[in-house]
């Protein structure tokens, strides 16, 4: 699968990962810009822009937009974390030129004082969503509360205040701050037309001004909790408790990352972990997981529990006995490789859809500047011995004091 | 585009269906036993989800324990699944993994261990499973209204009912079992790097010696009634409306999906258009088409503040009144580009292509090319989606809301 890269003079990258196999093409911008890059003024700026991009340019309305990906056969969204903002869209190869066409149109957004009252209506509906769903906010504050004072501890959405106060003058200001040619990257996947889609950029993103990329990695990044201990979140009418902690874990530029991913699936993946041994095959939890999430200058050891209330104080310290039981006596190399050919299947799995490889290939080069093919990708997982494992287990103890939340039916515990 | 479809019926009525997509590294695996919630007796809703799990826990010479270990060290995607028709396991995985884990697989449909020390952890998981349901507004909504549109038993919550599933013994496992799981109707379904005749040599091996027994019909009760609000406190209201629609087998579900994409199928359908864009009542609003092989239903969907839930709810039903005569061409041809976009993409993944093959065997037992797919998207017009609408309008309609308020629903439709 060739890699290719083009920069544009005003330092718009556009690059891509073309396939010989593939039937479609997938193109996308990935601006690096979240919720990490909040204030306090602007919380949930980043994903309230992500849908009024959706409402239209000073030359196309939001209906047209809607209708000319329909028109298109396309596959198109968006979506906004603590440290991206991705639009793309799949269609078959000869759509590709139509997608750019709007797809970068949509990046010089209108803005219209009209569309984000409306809009924001839609926002309040997304927020009280997620609230009266599990784990009913419980994640949001976690991180808060690993972060302390960090910008990730931001939440993507904001919340109903945050909206409700924020004007449009404060987003157009973020857009034009944000999305800008050194913090964009436009790349695509499949079967694409690499000429073609480098005309296209320079024909429509070659007035974009540029602005000085600005560094968004802390100097001095969290390694533990900052304010460690348990939140709790009564949600009267729930079934069940779901309980979220947070502890430090290698960041997305750590060597021992891929060892760290790797420890995760071993101790919690959905199947076959040892928390899902522990806990789920039993039928006592309804789900116990362990998840690795790795951030520019951060990484976390996630765990979730949701079980019934009474016993949730039993199972966390089961969670931590398994927990401490493999920092005392590691792992064993069987059940090592086991995990290592999980991740490397879903390596491979995951390399033959070219929506997957799009989100792979922006987000690295969006971050880092750098491209691994799925091959090398799947090197990088196979060189992991069981010996990082240890060494994780080491550096970044799971049973360090961890920021935790339970949202559940009583506020007693 | 050249396609490689194949299908094959062994003589104790397994049906094998394959498609090679060669360029794929991947191949996806899937079983499908006749056998699904419909066959919960009485009394026992949630058994043949309890026996899904059972038949993981153990299968010919591994216990639960290495059964999983085995195929996850070969790197398989492992999936099992229930629903009101099908007990199905399945798996995605590198394609020269294939042949060393189906035997796997045949163990746990013809030889499953069933040991009666891991019912309790197996009804416990289905148990915890249903708490879990009770924290998804949405999902509740979308099952009630199932379960009032459908004739029982085909509206029973495959999932199963707690007081019911608590009263599960091993014995009524293994009478399910020996009753019920039959090699006859059995769709094994193949996609991705394969050599087909290997395949059906390999399955036909496994599997082609297990007799067939016959398999009582499933009588067919009375559905529910026509409006349900459920009591639930929260910030959102959840809206759920239905009414019938013939089955994918009928020969004019093109159209009958296309009428429904045309009102809440995309961002530029009716629904997405008049209830988000411009009144921006809703984050999530959806109309779409779903079907067993006997029965199948529109479908709408949306959840919104409480305060808006009635607004929502009359211009849902003002939108789907006022589809029949005003469908465009401009409308038509988004459905159409959208359909078929998706069915051509669908050749780079093999669970997808092993899911559609085996769906288009079981509701039509017969496989269709892409061509001919395409082809019956291309010959869709205005005029023949509505006629579908004229012959089958928007009629006996089930609403069903959750959240705080019950909402007023007009025993009309709004002229």
């Amino acid at each position: 699968m060739p890699f290719l890269h083009e920069r544009l003079p005003n330092g718009l990258d556009v690059i891509a990962e073309t396939s010989d196999a593939a039937v479609s093409t997938s193109v996308g911008f990935f601006v690096a810009t979240g919720s990490r890059d909040e204030s306090d003024g602007v919380s949930g700026v980043s994903h309230f822009l992500e849908h009024m991009v959706f409402k239209g340019t000073p030359g196309i309305t939001g209906d047209e937009i809607n209708h000319r990906f329909d028109a298109m056969g396309a596959s198109a969204n968006a979506f906004t974390s603590e440290e991206d903002t991705v639009y793309y869209a799949s269609v078959l190869p000869e759509q590709q030129h139509e997608a750019v066409d709007l797809l970068t149109a949509m990046m010089r957004p209108a803005l219209r004082g009209a569309d984000f009252d409306t809009e924001k209506l839609v926002i309040l509906e997304e927020i009280r969503m997620y609230d009266d769903q599990p784990p009913f906010g419980a994640d949001d504050r976690c991180r808060a509360a690993y972060f302390g004072q960090h910008p990730l501890a931001r939440s993507v959405l904001g919340s109903v205040e945050s909206i409700t106060s924020l004007p449009v003058e404060a987003m157009r200001d973020y857009h034009r701050l944000r999305y800008a040619p050194g913090t964009m990257v436009l790349a695509a996947s499949g079967a694409v037309d690499f000429p073609a889609l480098v005309e296209s950029a320079k024909r429509l993103c070659g007035d974009w001004e540029p602005a000085a990329p600005t560094e968004r990695r802390r100097p001095q990044p969290p390694r533990q909790a900052a304010h460690p201990g348990t939140e709790r979140i009564v949600k009267a009418t729930a079934a069940l408790d779901y309980a979220v902690w947070m502890v430090a874990a290698p960041d997305e530029f750590h060597d021992d990352r891929h060892a760290a991913r790797l420890l995760a699936i071993l101790l919690g993946d959905s199947s076959g972990s040892r928390l899902y041994w522990g806990l789920v095959d039993s039928g006592e939890a309804e789900q116990a997981a362990c998840l690795y999430q790795d951030f520019l200058d951060a990484g976390l050891f996630i765990t979730q529990l949701s079980c019934d209330a009474a016993d949730v104080e039993t199972l966390r310290q089961r969670i931590a006995d398994i927990y401490a039981a493999a920092a005392a006596g590691g792992v064993e190399q069987a059940e090592f490789e086991r995990a290592r050919n999980k991740l490397a299947s879903r390596v491979v799995l995951g390399g033959e859809k070219p929506r997957r490889r799009l989100f792979d290939i922006g987000l690295d080069w969006s971050h880092a500047r750098t491209y691994r093919s799925v091959s090398e990708h799947l090197r990088l997982v196979e060189g992991v011995m069981l010996d990082d494992v240890h060494r994780v287990l080491r550096a970044w103890p799971l049973d360090a004091p961890a920021a935790a939340v339970i949202a559940g039916p009583d506020g007693e515990g | 585009m050249k396609q490689s479809l194949h299908s094959t019926t062994l003589g104790n009525g397994i049906t094998i269906v394959g498609e090679r997509l060669p360029e794929l590294e991947s191949v996806a695996v899937a079983f499908h036993a006749p056998v699904g919630a419909i066959h919960d007796p009485l009394g026992k809703c949630g058994l043949a989800t309890v026996t899904g799990e059972m038949c993981l826990r153990g299968a010919g010479s591994r216990d639960s324990r290495r059964l999983v270990e085995d195929l996850e060290s070969a790197g398989v995607q492992l999936a099992q699944g229930v629903s009101s028709t099908h007990i199905s396991v399945s798996g995605a995985m590198v394609a020269r993994q294939l042949a060393e884990v189906l035997p796997i697989y045949a163990d746990i449909l013809r030889r499953p261990l069933l040991p009666a020390d891991e019912l309790p952890a197996a009804r416990q998981m289905v148990l915890q499973n249903l708490a879990g349901i009770e924290d998804e507004p949405a999902h509740r909504t979308l099952a009630a209204l199932r379960r009032l549109q459908s004739p029982a038993p085909w509206g029973m919550p495959t999932e199963g009912i707690s007081a019911e599933v608590e009263s599960i013994e091993i014995d009524d496992v293994r009478r399910f079992v020996a009753r019920n799981l039959q090699p006859a109707g059995m769709i094994v379904s193949v996609a991705g790097r394969i050599e087909w005749d290997d395949f059906v040599r390999h399955v036909e091996a496994l599997l082609g010696d297990w007799q067939a027994a016959p398999v009582s019909p499933v009588a067919t009760g009375p559905r529910g009634p026509a409006t349900l609000h459920v009591a639930h406190d929260a910030q959102q209201t959840h809206v759920a409306v239905g009414w019938p629609a013939p089955p994918y087998r009928d020969d004019t579900s093109h159209e009958a999906t296309a009428a429904l994409a045309v009102l809440g199928g995309g961002p530029s359908s009716r629904f997405f258009t008049e209830i988000r864009e411009r009144r921006a009542l809703c984050y999530t609003v959806s109309a779409g088409y779903q079907t067993s092989r006997e029965f199948a239903h529109a479908v709408c969907y949306s959840g919104t503040s409480a305060d808006r839930a009635q607004e929502t709810l009359d211009v849902m039903l003002a939108e789907i009144a006022r589809l029949p005569g005003t469908i465009t061409r401009d409308e038509v041809d988004r459905v159409k580009a959208r359909a078929k976009s998706g069915l051509i993409m669908q050749q780079e993944s093999s669970a997808a292509r092993a899911g559609a093959i085996a769906r288009q065997w079981y509701h039509l037992r017969a496989l269709r090319t892409l061509a001919e797919e395409l082809e019956r998207y291309d010959r869709l017009d205005v005029a023949a989606i509505e006629a579908w609408l004229a012959a089958h309008p928007a009629r006996d309609l089930t609403v069903v809301s959750l959240g705080r308020e019950p909402l007023e629903v007009p025993h009309a439709l709004p002229a």
